[in-house]
């Protein structure tokens, strides 16, 4: 479970960047949280991984409260959290493979087990064939499911994106969401970031809206309202 | 689990090492240039230390006694003096003894031998000759010879002072060593600044990795670790050639430094050869302190974990 109650965030000196957001997020849901830019939506999901702290207001994961989470506990949290962000792509120097084992090395796992993991999560995102090749090798579609391979790996319950198919055409789009949706049914929680009205429309799940910090709508299979 | 990360750590810091292979050859230079400096400035420092002391060893009081004083009375003397703390040992030349060294002396002189063969009684009184244990201590034992009771028993008392040589020498070796302290500041300060600047540089080629580790969870100490770990490489491949230099350099010296040592054993190579390990720590407890410390600085400044 995620909740925000009374979350406000303001940037210094003063840039409101979320005000008084109320939101709960149950286990094994999929929510979509849309609204224009500049509004506040990448800012909610940094809440979420304790990139940054809430000015005012509580943020709790699980039953864990992260309104005041110490530095040295901010990985404990981060590998329950899948995170698939614009601006965190892959090491171009390193192999899909390689990149998805990384979030692994970095959490001190065996390289044994580091060898059996990441085939499978490679595997569930379409990319058995091509573990090898390095992200110039494969399609900016391919790269995004590497991307996604690596949010997961540590088997997170639930998973952050923001804008996971920024880039990409309809039809990349379209098979990301679909990849989405069937790590959802696995039983993990999905929170997305998103501009794209097709897909929103498209997923019939709930929608969340925020305009200038604030919520001004959430349905339970909405549609992408503004 | 630990052992792994160890070894991921250390991977990383090689990697960060062979990314800016230049500005590592820099780091690692700057760093020998520290070391030498500091290595000649403690050389500088032993090797003065032990022309002092071998020229202070070769102070002392020699008391000549008159001829017909009696050996018992001789003994008292140098029993006194031996019971002094400051005094470090007293030798006998005996009246036998200087008559037979006054005879090696001028073997070749037959006359004086002559002469001294015609006289009946040995004309050359008994010796001692009184070593202290500090320069300091000399005034003191000079003081007591002047007592009236040895005025009849003591022909003249010797004293052989290098006091001024050993002042000049300390002198000089102190002022070189300013010099050196001032040159291996310099160097310091300089190994700080590059050592820092290269971490700082490491961080910022790494900062995508460093950027994905942090989100998917990376402990702190597991970000930061390599950067340190690197800085420590630097500081051993540093020893090492400092090392490496050093020895030949020593080698080359060690003959011209022999010749300040007259009647005096010593050996610079040797001194080199048998201190070498400490001499090793040494450096490396240096070179290892200015690395952690500016990396750990450059890490806690770039590295916002
Ligand atoms: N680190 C920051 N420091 C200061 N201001 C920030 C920072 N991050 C975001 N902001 C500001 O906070 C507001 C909300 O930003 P945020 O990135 O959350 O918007 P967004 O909804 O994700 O926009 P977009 O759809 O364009 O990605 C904006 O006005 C932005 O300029
Ligand atoms: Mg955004």
């Amino acid at each position: 479970m995620i909740s925000f109650r009374g979350v406000s965030k303001i940037y210094p000196p003063n840039v409101t960047a979320l005000k008084d957001v109320d939101l709960v997020i149950q286990p094994g849901e999929f929510v979509s949280i849309v609204g224009q830019s500049g509004t506040g939506k990448t800012t909610l999901a940094k809440l979420i991984i304790a990139e940054q702290r809430p000015t005012r207001g509580k943020v709790v994961i699980g039953d864990w409260d992260i309104t005041n989470i110490k530095a040295g506990e901010i990985p404990i949290l981060r590998r329950q959290i899948g995170v698939v962000f614009q601006d965190f792509k892959l090491l171009p120097r390193k192999t899909l493979f390689e990149n998805v084992a990384f979030a692994l090395e970095v959490a001190g796992m065996q390289r044994k087990r580091i060898a059996t993991i990441v085939p499978q999560v490679l595997k569930i995102v379409g990319l058995e064939g091509k573990m090898d090749r390095f992200p110039r090798e494969v399609s900016g579609g391919e790269q995004q499911r590497a991307v996604i391979a690596r949010a997961l790996v540590h088997r997170p319950k639930i998973l952050v994106a923001d804008e996971p198919t920024g880039n990409l055409d309809a039809i990349n789009a379209h098979d990301i969401i679909e990849l989405l949706r069937k790590i959802n049914e696995f039983g993990t929680t999905i929170v997305l970031v998103t501009h794209n009205r097709e897909i929103v429309n498209m997923l019939h799940k709930r929608v969340v809206t925020i305009d200038q910090g604030m919520v001004i709508s959430d349905q339970k299979t909405g549609r992408y309202l503004l | 689990m630990i052992v792994t990360s160890l070894i991921r750590a250390f991977h990383f810091a090689l990697q960060g090492f062979w990314r800016n292979i230049w500005l590592s050859v820099v780091t690692v230079i700057i760093l020998v240039l520290t070391l030498f400096s500091v290595s000649m400035v403690g050389g500088v420092n032993v090797v003065a230390r032990e022309v002092v002391s071998s020229i202070e060893n070769k102070i002392d009081v020699s008391v000549y006694f008159n001829p017909d004083v009696d050996q018992q009375e001789i003994q008292n003397i140098q029993y006194r003096f031996e019971s002094l703390r400051s005094v470090d040992n007293v030798t006998l030349v005996s009246k036998e003894e200087a008559e037979r060294r006054f005879r090696e002396r001028h073997v070749n002189d037959p006359e004086i031998i002559q002469s001294l063969d015609e006289l009946e009684e040995n004309p050359l009184g008994a010796t001692l000759v009184i070593k202290a244990k500090n320069i300091e201590d000399y005034p003191l034992i000079l003081e007591m010879l002047e007592d009236p009771d040895y005025a009849e028993l003591i022909e003249n008392s010797n004293f052989d002072d290098n006091q001024v040589i050993t002042d000049r020498l300390s002198d000089i070796a102190s002022r070189v060593q300013r010099i050196g302290m001032l040159v291996t500041g310099v160097f310091v300060l300089i190994s700080i600044l590059i050592i820092f600047n290269t971490i700082r540089i490491t961080i910022y080629t790494h900062r995508e990795e460093i950027g994905i580790m942090k989100l998917v969870g990376a402990s702190n100490w597991f970000i930061r670790f390599p950067f340190v770990l690197e800085s420590i490489l630097y500081a051993f491949i540093a020893v090492l050639f400092s090392m490496a230099l050093l020895y030949p350099f020593v080698h080359v010296v060690s003959p011209y430094i022999a010749t300040l040592f007259e009647g005096y054993d010593f050996n610079l190579l040797q001194y080199f050869t048998s201190h070498l390990l400490s001499i090793m720590l040494l450096q490396l407890v240096i070179a290892m302190g200015l690395s952690v410390i500016s990396s750990a600085v450059a890490v806690g400044k770039y590295l916002k974990v």
